[in-house]
């Protein structure tokens, strides 16, 4: 048996430039960026608590709406201005017009498993 | 050309009619009765549209007793918001314009709207699913283009436009079209002037509406226009322009020619001044190469900021040309009417003004203002 797959929504929900939030616990967020790839994060700011996904999505770095933190998709790393912690970054698989999360930490579980 | 009476009063068949008491002009409860029942349900021109010149593009304005902010929103749509955060009532905005980079942001908890007004993110709002967003959204405030302006109305159930300002404009120049051929809407603001006038709004009025002063306070406008010299204002007679003086090449502040005439207006329409008086705070002054228009904010019952805008052709202004001579014609017409209307606010409060002053036969028309003003504190 594979990592869990946490079905996000299906891909034309999830267009361009738009996020989803998964209400999990801590909350994730799916990024669909301009350019057409997929990112997976914790949705919550560093900062304050504030959802990543209400922010400003711009090339692969999500901006907070509250306060301008600025955090890489890729790494999870922030810029360092407010929001000193990083967020976990997750792995996103896209199957049959579906958009799917898998948390870090789980897929290595799984692999043990 | 339909002239009103111009001899003694039709009722009382006296050259001389009351003005307002000296009240009407000092009292701040009559202030605050005005900001309520004559400000805040009219349309307010509250800014140039081209000066919100991209999306985020923010001024803050006063309304009556209410501070709304005006954006630009991504969609290009200028809206209007009450200043007030709705989480604890900080002021939204407190710069009088500029730029906003996403949204508009509370400085206090940092409660975020978009610039459609809905509330995009708070601290800990996720966690309050059952905030509604539109719900908590900012309060709007009705908003229409005319003349190139962003006007506002605070009302509920704003008055129709077309008979509340077009109608004004109408019922001033004889024809709707007789403005539409300045094309206002295009022009670009060549010069703009803020005055502070220590008066009461309605003598700013009562000063806009009478050309009885002409002859005394003004001798560059009268050069120009030599028929005001008689004291009847262009507000006198409907559809009528003054005419400019024959040795006049333009309105100017020394008859020296000025820009290009506008090409929309006819030629009945060259060589001619109107004035147009928008209740309850808007002048236009229309001139064949040039537009300006005067908006009031009243601030105090003995305070109004007045903002004249100077428009001309873009090209005129794009140009770099000098403006400064037709500019300075208004410029020290409106120093000489703010400095009588100056004159005469402490005067107000005098024992001699208690009951009021009175209005000679070419002044008649300013009680239907007062009527005016009075049919709406009823």
């Amino acid at each position: 048996m594979g990592p869990e797959m946490i079905h996000v929504c299906s891909l034309a929900d999830l267009p361009r430039g738009s996020a989803r939030r998964l209400p999990l616990r801590p909350p994730v967020s799916v990024f669909h960026t301009d350019d057409g790839e997929f990112y997976a994060i914790d949705d919550t700011c560093t900062h304050q608590d504030a959802s990543l996904a209400d922010g400003w999505l711009e090339g692969c770095e999500v901006e907070c709406p509250l306060h301008a933190a600025i955090f890489d998709l890729r790494t999870g790393e922030p810029d360092g201005m407010l929001a000193r912690e990083p967020v976990r970054t997750h792995h996103v698989v896209v199957s049959n017009e579906a958009v799917y999360v898998v948390l870090s930490g789980t897929e290595q579980l799984d692999a043990a498993s | 050309m339909t002239a009103l009476e111009s001899g003694p009063d039709v009722a009382t068949g006296s050259s001389l009619i009351p003005t307002l008491p000296g009240s009407a002009y000092t009292d701040p409860a009559v202030f605050t009765a005005e900001q309520e029942r004559i400000f805040e349900p009219a349309w307010a021109c509250v800014a140039l549209a081209s000066d919100l010149d991209k999306p985020g593009a923010f001024q803050k304005v006063q309304v009556g007793r209410e501070s709304v902010v005006l954006v630009r929103g991504r969609d290009g749509a200028i809206r209007a918001f009450l200043n007030v955060c709705r989480h604890r009532g900080a002021q939204l905005c407190t710069e009088e314009s500029g730029a906003l980079r996403r949204n508009l942001q509370c400085p206090y908890h940092a409660w975020t709207y978009d610039f459609t007004g809905k509330l995009v993110a708070a601290p800990n709002l996720t966690s309050m699913p059952d905030v509604d967003r539109v719900e908590h959204g900012l309060h709007k405030v009705h908003v229409t283009e005319w003349l190139g302006y962003v006007w506002v109305c605070l009302a509920e159930q704003p008055p129709s436009f077309d008979d509340e300002v077009r109608a004004e404009v109408t019922g001033r120049l004889g024809t709707p079209a007789a403005i539409d051929a300045y094309d206002v809407g295009r022009l670009a603001l060549g010069r703009r002037i803020t005055y502070d006038v220590a008066a009461n709004w309605k003598l700013i009025i009562e000063n806009f509406m009478e050309c009885y002063h002409c002859a005394t306070i003004h001798p560059e406008l009268t050069a120009v226009l030599p028929e005001f010299a008689d004291g009847y204002a262009a507000q006198y007679y409907v559809g009528h322009g003054a005419e400019f003086a024959a040795d006049a090449q333009g309105f100017t502040v020394d008859g020296r020619a000025g820009e290009q005439r506008l090409p929309g207006i006819a030629d009945d329409q060259d060589r001619r001044y109107y004035a147009i008086t928008i209740k309850p705070g808007v002048f236009v002054n229309l001139v064949p190469d040039h537009v300006i228009v005067h908006r009031m904010v009243p601030l105090a019952a003995d305070r109004t900021k007045v903002v004249c805008d100077w428009l001309f052709a873009p090209d005129a202004v794009a140009s770099g040309r000098d403006l400064g001579a037709s500019v300075e014609l208004f410029h020290r017409v409106n120093e000489q009417d703010f400095e009588a209307c100056e004159r005469t606010q402490p005067a107000m409060s005098s024992r001699a003004y208690r009951a009021g002053g009175v209005l000679v036969p070419s002044e008649h028309h300013i009680g239907l203002f007062h009527e005016w003003v009075q049919q709406r504190l009823a």
